[in-house]
C-alpha cells in the first residue's frame, strides 16, 4: 500500500518533473521562436531597407517604392490583402494586392475605409469616382463571404506631407499586434526619410539648375516626351509674350509663334530621332532668334545600350543685336558708296559738258564748272582720307610719332587756318589758355592737328552766324575738380564739364572746343563717336560732313592713351573735349 | 516747251543736268530738297520730274508719296535719278509709280536726257 502510494507519489513526481521539463522546454521554445522572429524581422527590415536604398538611387517614384515594400511584406505579416492609396496627379491610385481570394465587398470595404482615413488625414473630401483601382494577386470569389476582421492603416508621409495611406487587412480577427504595426511603421518611416532626403538633394540640384535657367537671357523650354512643359524660364515667356500666364502649355507656344517656328514638329523630330536641330534666323515679335532643339537623355542606357530620351529642350537665342550690327555695317558701306559716287559722277557730268560744248560755254558757266569740280574733288579727297584714316586706326596701323611740342603753337596754327572761314560765316573764333601750361607736351603733331581740324570745323559748321567758337586749354592736376580749373580761365563755357569723367584722371592737358550751336539730342550723343553713325541734321551752313570725323578724333586721341567726350544742351551749345595724359 | 523739275541736293548735278536740258531747249526748274520740290511741283506744274532719293528735309520716296496723295488723278511722270543702287529703294519707287530709275554715276548726261525724251513721248 505504502509502496503503491510511494510509487504513485513517485509517478506523480515523475509526471510533475516531466511536466516541469515540458514547461521549461516550452518556455525556452517560446523565447527561441521569439528570437527567431525578431531576427527574421530585423533581417526583413534590413533587406527591405537595402533594396529601398538600391532602388531609390534611381527612382523617386513613391509608388514604385511602396510596391517594393508590399511585394515582400507577407514574409513577416499575415494578411489577406495589402493595399495603398496614393494622391496621383489626376486621380487617387488605389492598388490592392490579394494574398488570398476574397469577396468583392471586402475590397470595397477596404477602399472605403482608406478613402475615409485619407479624407481625415488631408481634411479633404474624396469621392469613389476619384479612385483608379488596380487589383493584383489572388482572384475575387463571390461565394466567399468573410468580412474585414483585422485591419490597420499607416499614413505615407514624404517631406512632412501626407501623400497616401498603406493598409493591411485580413478576414481573420485579432491578428495585428502593436509590435507588427510598429515595425511596418518604422519601415515606412525609413523609406519616407530616404525619399525625403533624396528629394531634398534633387530639389537643391533643381533649384541650382532653375536659378541658372531663370537668369539666362536665352529663352529655355524643356518638355517631356508628351510635350508637357517641365521647365520654362522668364525669357522664354517674354519671347512668346506670356510673361504672367500661370500655366503655359505647348499650345501657347504653337499659338504665339504664329507658324513662324514649328516647335511641336521640331521637338517630335528631335525626341524620336534623338537628334539636335538648329534653325535659321526666325523673326518673333520684332526680334531675331536662332532656335536650337535638343533631345534630353537619361544617364542610364537601355537594353540596346542606347540612352533613353526623356524629353526635349528648346533654346531661343536672340541674335537681334548681331543682326543690327550687320545692318549698320551694310548701311555704312552703302552710305560711303553713295558719298563717293555723288561727287565723282558730278565731276564726270561736268567733264561731259566741257567735252561736248566747247564753243558754246560762257565764261560765267566755265567758272561755275571749275568751282564745282574743285568743291567735289575736295570733298571726295576728304572722304577718301577719312576712310583711309579709319582703316588705319582700325587695323592698329595708325602710328603716333610723339615729339615734345608746344601745344600753344599747334592750337594757334589751327586758329589762323580757320580764322578766314569763321569770318566768312560771321563767327567769333577765339582761344583761351590756362596761365600755367607745360612748355612741352609729347604728342603726334600731325595727329593732334587733325583732331583740332575736325572739332573746329564741326563747331563752325553747326553754329549760326554771330555765335562763337572757343578753344579752351587747361592743365589738369590729379584730384582737382575740372570745372573749378576751368573757372580760373578768363572765359566761361556754356555747358559745364561732366565732373565724373575726371575722377581719377591723372595730370593731363584738356583741350575743349565750345560752341554756341544748336546742341545735340541726348539720344544721339552716345553714338556720336561711332564711325557707323552719321547724324542726319544738316549743318547750319548746309555743309555736309563724312560722319567719320569724330570717329577719327577718338581714334587718334586714344592712340595717345587719352580720352574724348562731349556735353551738350539743345539751343545752348556743345562742348567737345579731349584729354592727353602727361606722363 | 516742256518743263522739267529737277529735285536734287547735289549742286553739281543740278548745274550739269540743267545746262544739258536747256541746250536741248527744255525749261528747267530746280529744287534742292523734297519740301521745295513739293511746292514747286504744285506751282510750276512740270511735265516731268527728275527726283533724287537721298535729300535733306524730305527724301525722294517720301516726296513721291506726298506728291501722289496731293495730285489726285493727275500723275506727273517721275524719273528717279540717284546714286543709291539699293534694290529696296528701287522697288519702293516702282510701287509708287515711276517712269524709270537712273543710277546717275552709270549714265552720261546724254543717256539721261534720252530717257527723259522717251518718257515724255509716251
Amino acid at each position: 500500500m505504502i509502496l503503491t502510494v510511494a510509487s504513485i507519489l513517485l509517478a506523480v513526481g515523475g509526471v510533475s518533473v516531466s511536466i516541469y521539463f515540458v514547461i521549461k522546454d516550452h518556455k525556452a521554445k517560446v523565447v527561441l521562436v521569439k528570437k527567431e522572429q525578431d531576427i527574421s524581422r530585423r533581417m526583413y527590415e534590413l533587406a527591405i531597407l537595402k533594396e529601398l536604398g538600391d532602388r531609390i538611387g534611381y527612382s523617386l517614384d513613391v509608388q514604385q517604392i511602396i510596391d517594393i515594400i508590399i511585394n515582400s511584406l507577407h514574409q513577416f505579416i499575415d494578411y489577406s490583402a495589402v493595399s495603398y492609396m496614393l494622391l496621383g496627379p489626376e486621380k487617387l491610385i488605389f492598388k490592392m494586392h490579394l494574398e488570398r481570394s476574397v469577396h468583392q465587398r471586402f475590397v470595397n470595404d477596404i477602399r472605403d475605409r482608406m478613402l475615409g482615413s485619407l479624407s481625415a488625414l488631408l481634411d479633404r473630401e474624396f469621392n469613389k469616382k476619384d479612385v483608379k483601382e488596380i487589383i493584383s494577386g489572388a482572384i475575387i470569389i463571390e461565394e466567399l463571404n468573410d468580412p474585414v476582421r483585422s485591419f490597420f492603416n499607416i499614413p505615407l508621409v514624404i517631406d512632412e506631407k501626407v501623400v497616401g495611406v498603406l493598409t493591411v487587412a485580413d478576414t481573420k480577427s485579432g491578428l495585428y499586434k502593436e509590435e507588427e504595426m510598429t515595425i511596418l511603421y518604422k519601415i515606412i518611416q525609413q523609406a519616407s526619410k530616404a525619399v525625403t532626403s533624396l528629394q531634398g538633394v534633387v530639389k537643391t540640384e533643381q533649384a541650382k539648375v532653375n536659378a541658372m535657367v531663370e537668369s539666362m537671357a536665352d529663352g529655355v523650354v524643356m518638355t517631356d516626351v508628351d510635350y508637357r512643359i517641365m521647365v520654362l524660364n522668364p525669357s522664354a515667356r517674354a519671347i512668346i509674350g506670356l510673361p504672367r500666364k500661370e500655366s503655359v502649355t505647348i499650345f501657347d507656344f504653337i499659338d504665339n509663334l504664329e507658324g513662324k517656328f514649328d516647335i511641336r514638329g521640331r521637338l517630335e523630330e528631335s525626341v524620336k530621332l534623338n537628334k539636335p536641330f538648329k534653325s535659321e534666323e526666325v523673326l518673333i515679335r520684332d526680334k531675331f532668334y536662332k532656335i536650337f532643339v535638343f533631345p534630353v537623355n537619361t544617364e542610364r542606357t537601355n537594353e540596346a545600350n542606347e540612352k533613353e530620351v526623356v524629353g526635349g529642350v528648346v533654346i531661343f537665342h536672340d541674335v537681334t543685336a548681331e543682326k543690327s550690327i550687320e545692318q549698320i555695317r551694310e548701311q555704312f558701306t552703302s552710305m560711303i558708296v553713295h558719298e563717293l559716287r555723288t561727287p565723282l559722277s558730278g565731276i564726270n557730268k561736268i567733264s561731259e559738258l566741257l567735252r561736248d560744248g566747247q564753243q558754246k560755254i560762257e565764261k560765267k558757266d566755265f567758272d561755275e564748272y571749275i568751282r564745282l569740280i574743285n568743291a567735289d574733288s575736295t570733298g571726295m579727297l576728304e572722304l577718301v582720307n577719312d576712310i583711309l584714316d579709319i582703316a588705319k586706326l582700325e587695323a592698329g596701323k595708325f602710328e603716333v610719332k610723339k615729339e615734345p611740342t608746344d601745344v600753344k603753337k599747334v592750337v594757334d596754327n589751327r586758329l589762323e587756318f580757320f580764322r578766314p572761314s569763321a569770318n566768312d560765316v560771321k563767327l567769333n573764333l577765339e582761344v583761351v589758355y590756362d596761365a600755367e601750361l607745360p612748355s612741352f607736351v609729347a604728342i603726334d603733331q600731325a595727329g593732334i592737328k587733325q583732331v583740332l581740324n575736325n572739332l573746329i570745323s564741326n563747331a563752325l559748321k553747326f553754329t549760326k552766324a554771330n555765335g562763337s567758337v572757343q578753344i579752351l586749354v587747361v592743365h589738369h592736376k590729379a584730384g582737382m575738380k575740372i570745372n573749378e580749373e576751368f573757372a580760373r580761365l578768363p572765359a566761361k563755357t556754356v555747358v559745364p564739364f561732366p565732373e565724373e569723367k575726371f575722377i581719377n584722371m591723372p595730370e593731363s592737358i584738356v583741350v575743349a572746343v565750345a560752341d554756341t550751336g544748336s546742341g545735340i539730342n541726348a539720344s544721339e550723343i552716345k553714338d556720336l563717336f561711332n564711325k557707323f553713325k552719321q547724324l542726319d541734321n544738316k549743318s547750319e551752313t548746309g555743309v555736309k560732313g563724312t560722319g567719320l570725323g569724330l570717329a577719327i578724333v577718338k581714334g587718334i586721341v586714344e592712340a595717345h592713351n587719352g580720352s574724348v567726350g562731349v556735353v551738350s544742351e539743345i539751343g545752348v551749345g556743345s562742348l567737345f573735349f579731349f584729354v592727353i595724359p602727361l606722363q | 516747251m516742256k518743263k522739267i523739275l529737277v529735285i536734287d541736293d547735289d549742286e553739281t548735278f543740278q548745274k550739269a543736268i540743267s545746262t544739258k536740258l536747256e541746250l536741248l531747249t527744255y525749261q528747267v526748274v530746280l529744287a534742292s530738297d523734297g519740301e521745295e520740290g513739293l511746292s514747286k511741283a504744285v506751282t510750276e506744274k512740270p511735265d516731268l520730274i527728275l527726283l533724287d532719293i537721298k535729300m535733306p528735309k524730305l527724301d525722294g520716296l517720301a516726296f513721291l508719296k506726298k506728291l501722289r496723295a496731293n495730285e489726285g488723278g493727275l500723275k506727273i511722270p517721275v524719273i528717279i535719278t540717284s546714286n543709291l543702287s539699293s534694290i529696296d529703294k528701287i522697288s519702293e519707287g516702282v510701287s509708287l509709280g515711276i517712269k524709270g530709275y537712273i543710277l546717275k554715276s552709270n549714265e552720261t548726261l546724254d543717256t539721261i536726257t534720252k530717257e527723259i525724251a522717251a518718257a515724255l513721248n509716251t
